[in-house]
């Protein structure tokens, strides 16, 4: 799968390597903005309060 | 840039044998081999998305509440400042009501907003309850129960160190007008999150009987979980007049 992306992206390792970096830190991006606000409150890991619910 | 090194090795490895003379019997075993690859790197992918999800409640979302917290906590004191020569305005419960000083947790100024929803609390602040049992707050004089909740881990986490108050010690609330000097009498390291009694106007499981100027302060508990409710129980000692300087109270010094 990586190695598939990876044949796919043009210029010699380094400019390979460049665009991994760009791509690795849009998908954390991502995942932090958008990903895990949104999964946070369906995980029982936060809830401090007491109710009767 | 782990990622990358990765990959780096796997397109290593087949271009160091283009044209291998065993190929018809490798793309049986080849099929399997990429299937086997490609399982093998989802698996990699999400240890690494939950590592990640792992920093983010830890680390990312106390970045954002502090930032947010600090952001409302100086509206706040400017609030108070403008108000000064224009005399007691009316209580303004949408920035925020006051900041509690708990010297034992050792995290500063927690401001105080109204309510405990995740919304507000994901602010890096503590809420007092509005629902299921409405806290009473120490400014209208009247007994009952300021009970507060705060996060443990995570979005501040302002009550991370709830576990280091002992008996006696001071939890301090601060408002415009007024310090309120409170005292630890009462602690329940572990109960179940339904248990609402401990918010009452007077907390029989804190062992009283009378009315009383109380604070509650709730989290959740063991640390990084949400499984019980730690709560701590403080009773009012005395009301300090904040001065010109606003000279904290000798439990804060």
């Amino acid at each position: 799968m990586y190695g598939w992306i990876w044949r796919r992206l043009p210029g010699n390792a380094w400019i390979k390597a460049m665009i991994s970096l760009v791509l690795v830190l849009a998908v954390v991006y991502v995942l932090f903005q958008y990903v895990f606000p949104w999964a946070e409150p369906l995980l029982p890991f936060n809830d401090v309060t007491v109710d009767n619910q | 840039m782990g990622v990358t090194t990765d990959q780096d090795e796997q397109t290593d490895a087949p271009s160091s044998g283009p044209d291998s003379p065993s190929s018809p019997r490798r793309r049986g075993t080849g099929r399997i081999a990429f299937a086997v690859s490609v399982f093998g790197e989802l698996l990699i992918t999400v240890g690494l998305v939950l590592g990640l999800f792992v920093v983010y409640s830890l680390w990312w979302t106390n970045v954002l509440a502090d930032r947010k917290a600090d952001r409302q906590g100086d509206k706040v004191r400017d609030h108070w400042a403008a108000e000064k020569d224009s005399g007691p305005g009316a209580l303004d419960t949408k920035d925020g009501i006051g900041f509690l000083h708990v010297p034992a947790m050792d995290n500063g100024e927690v401001l105080v907003e109204m309510g405990t929803s995740a919304k507000v609390l994901n602010d890096g602040v503590a809420g007092y309850y509005t629902d299921p049992v409405k806290a009473t707050l120490p400014m209208t004089g009247l007994t009952g129960n300021f009970a507060l909740a705060a996060h443990r881990d995570g979005h501040g986490a302002k009550f991370h160190n709830i576990d280091k108050l002992r008996k006696g010690d001071p939890v301090v609330f601060e408002t415009k007008d007024d310090w309120y000097v409170y005292k630890v009498f009462a602690i329940l390291p572990e109960t179940s999150k339904y248990n609402v009694k401990v918010l009452s106007a007077v907390p029989k499981q804190a062992g009283v009987t009378k009315p009383g100027h109380y604070i509650t302060l709730t989290t959740c508990t063991p640390v990084f979980t949400s499984e019980y409710r730690y709560i701590v129980w403080g009773e009012l000692e005395r009301v300090d007049k904040v001065d010109s300087e606003r000279t904290p109270p000798p439990e804060l010094r």
